[in-house]
């Protein structure tokens, strides 16, 4: 403690390349602090997206596979089974932007309702959507991306069947969770007939909503049970998990933004280093006076780490200071804004801000020990002789 | 005049004997002393001299426990020092030793309480204790008024005062200084050999100075001439004084005499 004095001030011996250095240790930290806390974010988000009681039934080689249509009919009589209804991929194609641009599905109308009763669609719009044939309810992100209201009139390009289908917007799911749209499975069947196809007699996926979460794992080794040794084994998976897997590759991305986190850091670590031995250099003189008046070694040596690694945990405490105040402000905003929704999902945790602390303690210490330990080493008749 | 043997009755504070200093610096092999024996007794103040390259700065750095010899022995207030290891040598300077350079070398974020109050941070007082030991440096060399200034806006006088107040804080059995009126005007330069001297004759402080200011031949009480390593004694040494004193324009004919001139 007696030393704080003298390192507090040749902490503000160049008060521009100190909070230069600061300000890069201080966003590594916030870099830091928020890549870290993006695994537990998008477990949050998966849990806020996903529910607990639905279940995924698609063919284990994979989703390009299809299951027979039948194969829903005996879902539904799965005992626990609340309800199920089949989806299939259209990907179509909206004409404006000639290319698939959001998610589309054809289900059956009259079951989507009770797998989904957690999706907030208005009950007449529902019953809109069993009495058109052309009917379609849309998520509210894309409803407000192009400008859709209840009623509108689309042109859907489907990229996986040969058709292109005329819909009517009859219903909105009220919420930012579900940016897709749903067709009536009958009207996508009928138009394959009409263009000289034998119809839809495929599912992709079959969603399924338990009566009881608790009963989510008996009721997938049931129908896995009921397709094995068929020509469309089942693999089920719970929704948070499906979806997981679905954006599997967002681990293999943020694999990639850690390992370049860590090579930042690893910058940052020379940028301080180079900082360190400058300012060490530059008070060859003073270090020289410092230990002829009997400054030993360790006390060079400590001082001037303890320099480095001052500066280190107040621009690494301020980092997380900093990350905890962005989240705080993405969940103020996602409150808000539905559509930053899944951001508020990051918080900056206890772990995480010990890490932060750590990484910038421990850039500090890098940073530090190689100048330090050269200043303190020479001899004092050598430093001054270098010196003098 | 200097002489080997302390050339007075009083206990010597350092004794030097038979001391060689020998440097490589690169393929040179240089032997900075050759074979010193001295002795200085406490309270008084003397002055190395000779031309640059004597080894008077080396005596010196011996003397003050920076450096140690490759023969001989170096004995300062009873400690012989040649066996002391670095961090030891680290130790027993803060303790005995008062230093004092030529280029003030105080530290520019720190002002002049602070600064003076330096080499107590290796004592075991508190900052109260610290400040207050600095505050009665500060007076003795008459910069009481001074303390909470930057070393940028002290004058050069000013700046060596403040040095020397950092030398005498920690009550040091020996102060040592190193051309500490060489950065200096005359006025200043007089003013701090003065201040020097009073330190002498007010805390009965020893000073060794090394200097080539022949104006310090008229504060110190000895001088010891050295000369390509070698302690310049009897005849060589007169001669050499005498050289001294006729470049500062204080040559009398006995003086020209000696030189032969």
């Amino acid at each position: 403690m007696r030393y704080l004095g003298l390192i507090w001030a040749n902490l503000g011996r160049n008060k521009l390349r100190t909070a230069l250095t600061g300000g890069a240790i201080m966003l590594a930290v916030v870099l830091v602090c928020l890549l870290l806390s993006m695994p537990a974010g998008l477990n949050a988000i998966l849990d806020h997206v996903a529910n607990n009681a639905r279940i995924s039934v698609h063919a284990k080689g994979g989703l390009v596979y299809q299951m027979p249509y039948s194969f829903t009919r005996k879902v539904r009589q799965v005992d626990g089974v609340a309800a199920a209804v089949a989806q299939t991929w259209f990907g179509g194609a909206f004409e404006e932007a000639g290319r698939v641009t959001f998610p589309n599905f054809a289900v059956e109308p009259e079951y989507v309702g009770a797998v989904y009763p957690d999706y907030p669609i208005a009950p007449e719009q529902l019953a809109d959507f069993q009495r058109y044939r052309d009917g379609a309810i849309a998520g509210r992100q894309i409803m407000h991306k192009y400008g859709w209201k209840i009623g509108d009139r689309i042109t859907l390009r489907s990229t996986a069947w040969p058709v292109n289908l005329d819909l009517r917007i009859v219903g909105e799911i009220a919420n930012e969770r579900a940016p897709m749209l749903w067709l009536t499975r009958e009207y996508l069947d009928q138009a394959l007939k009409a263009a000289g196809r034998p119809g839809l007699g495929t599912v992709g996926i079959i969603w399924v909503r338990a009566t009881d979460a608790n009963r989510v794992n008996s009721i997938m080794r049931q129908i896995d049970e009921m397709s094995r040794n068929s020509e469309y084994e089942t693999a089920c998976e719970t929704e948070k998990s499906f979806l997981s897997n679905f954006f599997g590759s967002l681990q293999g991305f943020v694999t990639i933004i850690l390992i370049v986190t860590g090579l930042v850091a690893l910058c940052i670590v020379f940028i301080a280093a180079n900082t360190a031995s400058m300012g060490v250099r530059e008070r060859a003189g003073e270090l020289a006076v410092l230990k002829a008046i009997g400054f030993g070694r360790r006390v060079i040596f400590g001082t001037l780490l303890a320099e480095a690694m001052a500066l280190s945990a107040v621009a690494g405490g301020a980092g997380v200071v900093v990350a905890m105040s962005l989240t705080g402000a993405l969940r103020v905003f996602a409150g808000w804004n539905d559509s930053l929704g899944p951001l508020g999902s990051f918080i900056i945790t206890a772990p995480v801000i010990v890490q932060g602390v750590f990484l910038s303690l421990f850039v500090g210490m890098l940073a530090g020990v190689v100048p330090s330990y050269g200043a303190a080493r020479k001899p004092v008749v050598q430093t001054l002789h270098e010196v003098f | 005049m200097g002489s080997a043997d302390g050339g007075n009755g009083a206990a010597p504070l350092i004794v030097i004997r038979n001391v060689s200093r020998r440097y490589v610096r690169g393929v040179d092999d240089i032997h900075a002393l050759e074979n010193v024996s001295l002795s200085i007794p406490t309270g008084h103040f003397v002055a190395f001299m000779g031309p640059s390259g004597s080894g008077k700065s080396t005596l010196l750095n011996l003397v003050s426990g920076i450096d140690r010899p490759n023969d001989g022995e170096v004995l300062v207030a009873g400690q012989l020092l040649n066996d002391l290891t670095e961090d030891e040598l680290a130790r027993w300077r803060a303790r005995h030793i008062g230093l004092i350079f030529q280029f003030f070398n105080l530290i520019p974020v720190l002002d002049a309480r602070d600064n003076v109050a330096l080499p107590l941070l290796l004592t075991h007082l508190n900052k109260a204790e610290r400040l207050r030991r600095a505050d009665t440096a500060l007076r003795i060399v008459g910069l009481d008024n001074r303390a909470d200034h930057y070393p940028r806006t002290l004058s050069g006088g000013e700046q060596q005062r403040v040095a020397i107040a950092r030398a005498i804080v920690t009550d040091p059995d020996l102060i040592v200084a190193d051309e500490p009126t060489g950065d200096l005007d005359a006025r200043n330069a007089e003013a701090i050999l003065g201040l020097l001297r009073q330190l002498k004759h007010d805390f009965g402080k020893t000073v060794v100075m090394v200097t080539h200011d022949p104006r310090a031949l008229r504060f110190v009480d000895d001088a010891f001439h050295l000369d390509k390593g070698v302690l310049l004694e009897g005849e060589e040494a007169e001669r050499a004084a005498a050289a001294i004193h006729l470049a500062a324009g204080g040559g009398t004919a006995a003086a020209a005499a000696r030189l032969g001139r």
